[in-house]
């Protein structure tokens, strides 16, 4: 059994104490101490306030922190948590703080807390980010309700943020999910989720832990597990999107990301293959009404990158892109930066050409998804100092229609994907 | 030899109440002598025996003076006889003599607040606005002094003001309108106060246990409760008690949790008070399954003059209140106790332990379990030692107040009348009716709940630790477990409970008790000497231990 690996007999003994629970949050940490404090605040607060009568329990999953997040975790005093709440928790409400063993990355901490969740059988878990100080009791309700109430296998989070934040995530990942799975999902990159005892079970048999998927890509993952499989899925306004900043170089984590989306499309494929457009996501608790600020941008220092980066990867372009992409954008390269414009269908085919060539396996894997980069910039940056000054709704139409395009050249992509050799 | 002390009047033992396992009862529905359908003197004195086998210590008589019966008896129409319908005054001394003779105190009702709106003080009162009686009331041309202040039945009354049309005058009751409350900022109030508990103290009664205590004095723009005049007041008497009659006992009935405490003052005022709070708390922690609010209350509980002891009960004559708890517990123990609603009245539940329990033997011992271990002296209502039931449509709290089943026979063995001439009709469902719950059957059973609870309460009274030793909580990680320690010098106790429906493993950390030997109080077993480890216990569903801890 999976589990024998992932329980320490520490853990195990703590679980044993705890009993059946009907609300799990696990917190995954890493050097947190910045902030973690906060985080359980929250986390007592919202066991305190909306869940006062359930059995409850925090299971903070360490990847070996040396800057005493644990302890943290463990003596967070009562002034942190329940005397400073109007509510009170009727019942103990257990907090476990417990390292997780294997290789180091999220992927553990979540089969962690995905075991200890099961164990416990747990009505409703919800999975938070230790990252961020910017989580509230009502978000970790948010995330927890639609299990624990309306028998929702997973929740997604929405976040309150300007539609020029985030271009990964709005010009790739957000509309590539879309268009693939059919599912309208704002966020799939999320770092918290709720999900029920039925989905845990699911993704703890899943061969994923002890790959590359795991270590690096496990949000991902675990949000198209939850859309490709017969799960009941839904999207919860939780806060303004957390401001944080990742401690992993850019090409890296681009690599990370997007060698997981397209892993994950690969893995799902006889799942997404047979949807046609795209259905919207039940919002459980609408967005919070806060305003957020334009992010500062550069779009031309973006698109000079993707000007001159080109040049150089034409040869490793030229087994990814079909002639007419690579033609295309060997002209949009020639233009001066503050006149590149790649629009929407150019942008598409470049990612399912990317795509294709990644389940083709045309060379290295991770050759062809870095090489993605450059043109990634390209196109960030076009829309940048398109939308730069534009209102907030004309940015939400023009990413739509961009979701829009990557729905209507799917058909392209399947129709390749099946000619494609395995 | 010294001659011996007067019959009515037991051995001095100062501190009894400290010791005592208390028995509440009603006298109107405990055993009718005379066949008229209504219990009386007689009656109980006839069922005496009974409660020496029982074992306990004390009894505390509900109201047993003339009254109209508007509010079962707290209604008082006259302070110094007896309701002829219980009996006499001479069966009252026949009764305390027997009772005492069996080593049994008894403690009676005293009602300082408010008398019955039939008394004759209050009639005199009201007959004109010049009467000398007309400022033993409080009384007010208009009904807007005292604004703000609570209304305690609010399900009934919609002010504490209540129009009198004889006087042409508003008068002051903070309980139902027929109960106008007395003024004790007048002197000859107080007085006639203690002039009646020298009646009754010189009869023989051991104590009282004095109702509504935290209302006895009005002051505009204050809660009216707890004022530091109403404590002159519980002072006044307190030290006219002790003056002449100095073994005798008051218990207070004050419920609000952050002012009880005060009612002990110096170990000048209450000996005794209600621990209100963790009533409603073993109930919740049982559900819970869960320990947490039975320890925080205790936590929570102050320090009480070395004196004083709190009296600690499960149910009572009145309904489960719930009016101390927060909104959240509130609505818990209304969802969990009181699916019905009909259960539910003013701010709790008018149920009895057994259907609140439903029926559950072992959740029913484990409760009366942890009663008779908690800091405190126990009190046990009348029928709950036989799992009795109730009817919660019977009106007010006269579901809780029927008949003692004392056997399957006619009328439950209560009273020869005909049934529809009872004060109040039997429990007759299938479930709790006297044909399936009454004494004379669970006499001849070993194992009934009767006979259970005459062993709980004899290993209770075994030792000394229970009713006057400290309490330290064992925490351990499983939160269903709840343990604690009672220590009274070299004596030790140790207390495990399983709040849980299922069998639960607990490791105690008892490394400050290495060397000890556990002896479980009830079968005498021996169980492992504690070690330096962690001392590992398995508890069945809702099980408990209590163990004595031995060096040899």
């Amino acid at each position: 059994m999976a589990q024998d690996s992932v329980l320490s007999d520490e853990l195990l003994h703590h679980l044993m104490a705890v009993g059946h629970v009907d609300v799990l949050v696990g917190v995954p940490t890493l050097n947190n101490a910045g902030t973690i404090r906060l985080v359980v605040k929250a986390v007592h607060q919202a066991f305190a306030r909306y869940f006062p009568r359930d059995r409850t329990v925090l299971i903070n999953s360490d990847g070996g922190s040396n800057d005493g997040t644990p302890n943290l975790v463990r003596n967070a005093s009562a002034d942190d948590t329940e005397t400073l709440t109007v509510s009170h928790s009727l019942r103990t409400v257990h907090r476990i703080s417990t390292p997780y063993h294997g290789v180091p990355g999220k992927g553990n901490a979540l089969r962690q807390i995905m075991t200890a969740a099961e164990l416990t059988q747990a009505r409703a878990v919800a999975v938070l980010n230790a990252d961020v100080s910017s989580i509230t009791p009502e978000g970790i309700a948010s995330l927890v309700r639609p299990v624990r109430d309306q028998q929702y296998d997973y929740v997604a989070p929405v976040y309150r943020r300007h539609p020029l934040e985030g271009p990964l995530v709005t010009q790739l990942i957000r509309p590539l999910m879309r268009a693939a799975y059919g599912w309208q999902i704002r966020e799939p990159l999320a770092p918290e989720f709720g999900c029920s005892n039925r989905f845990v079970t699911h993704c703890l048999e899943q061969d994923v832990w002890d790959s590359e998927l795991g270590r690096v890509g496990i949000d991902l993952w675990v949000t198209g597990e939850a859309l490709a499989g017969s799960f009941r899925c839904c999207q919860t306004g939780v806060s303004p999107h957390p401001a944080t900043s990742s401690r992993t170089p850019f090409g890296e984590l681009f690599g990370q990301i997007v060698s997981t989306a397209f892993a994950c499309l690969e893995r799902h494929a006889t799942y997404w293959i047979g949807r046609n457009g795209s259905e919207s996501l039940p919002l459980t608790t609408p967005l919070p009404s806060s305003s957020v600020e334009a992010p500062a941008t550069d779009g031309s220092r973006l698109t000079e990158a993707f000007a001159r980066d080109l040049q150089n990867l034409q040869s490793v372009l030229e087994p990814i892109l079909s002639q007419d992409t690579l033609t295309s954008l060997t002209r949009l390269a020639e233009k001066q930066g503050s006149h590149i414009r790649y629009h929407d269908d150019l942008w598409v085919a470049t990612v399912y050409e990317f795509l294709l060539a990644y389940q083709r396996g045309v060379m290295r894997r991770e050759h062809i998804v870095q090489a993605l980069a450059p043109l990634y910039l390209g196109r960030t940056g076009s829309f940048l100092r398109q939308y730069s000054s534009a209102p907030e709704a004309e940015v939400d139409e023009a990413l739509e229609s961009l979701s829009r395009e990557f729905e209507r050249l799917k058909p392209d992509l399947i129709q390749h994907w099946h000619r494609s050799p395995r | 030899m010294s001659s011996p002390l007067p019959l009515s009047v037991p051995a001095p033992q100062p501190l009894w109440y400290k010791d005592a396992v208390i028995y509440q009862l009603h006298v109107k529905t405990f055993a009718d002598s005379n066949g008229d359908g209504i219990g009386d003197f007689k009656g109980l004195s006839s069922k005496l025996d009974y409660l020496t086998d029982l074992g306990v210590s004390c009894l505390w008589l509900l109201p047993m003076y003339p009254s109209p019966f508007r509010d079962d008896g707290y209604d008082i129409a006259d302070y110094y006889s007896i309701h002829p319908s219980y009996g006499t005054l001479d069966d009252f001394r026949e009764f305390l003599d027997a009772a005492h003779a069996r080593r049994l105190r008894v403690v009676t009702e005293l009602m300082l607040n408010h008398t019955s709106d039939q008394h004759a003080w209050f009639k005199e009162a009201r007959s004109s606005r010049d009467n000398p009686r007309r400022d033993w009331y409080v009384w007010s041309d208009t009904d807007d002094r005292y604004s703000g202040v609570r209304i305690i039945f609010v399900d009934i009354e919609r002010s504490n003001w209540a129009w009198d049309p004889e006087s042409k005058a508003y008068y002051w009751h903070r309980f139902f309108s027929h109960q106008p409350d007395l003024n004790y900022d007048n002197p000859a109030v107080r007085d006639e106060m203690w002039n009646v508990m020298k009646f009754w103290l010189g009869l023989g009664v051991d104590g009282f246990r004095v109702d509504a205590v935290p209302y006895l004095i009005e002051r505009e723009n204050t809660t009216c409760e707890g004022l530091p005049e109403t404590h002159d007041v519980i002072k006044f008497l307190r030290t006219q008690l002790d003056a002449h009659f100095p073994d005798r006992m008051l218990l207070a009935e004050a419920n609000q949790p952050e002012l009880v405490r005060s009612y002990f003052g110096d170990g000048d005022e209450f000996h005794m008070a209600f621990h209100f709070p963790l009533m409603t708390r073993m109930f919740m922690a049982v559900r819970l399954e869960d320990r947490k609010p039975l320890v925080e209350v205790i936590e929570r509980t102050p320090e009480i003059p070395e004196t004083c002891q709190w009296g600690i009960f499960l149910r009572n004559h009145d309904e489960l209140t719930l009016e101390m708890v927060t909104d959240v517990e509130r609505a818990y123990m209304i969802d969990e106790y009181a699916h019905d609603p009909v259960a539910r009245i003013y701010l709790g539940i008018r149920r009895r332990l057994a259907p609140l329990l439903d029926g559950d033997r072992r959740r029913i011992e484990l409760m009366n379990g942890m009663l008779m271990s908690m800091p405190g002296s126990p009190i046990i209502y009348y029928g709950d030692e036989i799992g009795m039931g109730d009817n919660i449509y019977l009106g007010d709290r006269n579901g809780v107040r029927t008949p003692m089943q004392w056997s399957g026979g006619w009328n439950a063995g209560f009273s020869t009348t005909d049934p529809e001439r009872l004060a109040q009709p039997v429990i007759s469902n299938p479930l709790f009716g006297y044909q399936a719950v009454n004494v004379e059957s669970q006499k001849r059973s070993e194992h009934s709940l009767l006979n259970w609870m005459r062993r709980l309460i004899a290993v209770r009274k075994s030792s000394p630790v229970f009713s006057r030793g400290s309490t330290t909580f064992l925490k351990p990680a499983n939160h269903r477990v709840l343990a604690y320690l009672r220590t009274l010098d070299k004596e030790q106790v140790l207390c495990v409970y399983n709040l849980s429906s299922s069998a639960q493993a607990v490791e105690l950390d008892l490394q400050s008790l290495a060397g000890a030997l556990p002896i479980e109080m009830f079968g005498r077993s021996l169980f492992p000497r504690i070690g330096e480890l962690s001392y590992m216990l398995t508890l069945g569903p809702y099980a408990f231990f209590w163990f004595k801890l031995r060096r040899f």
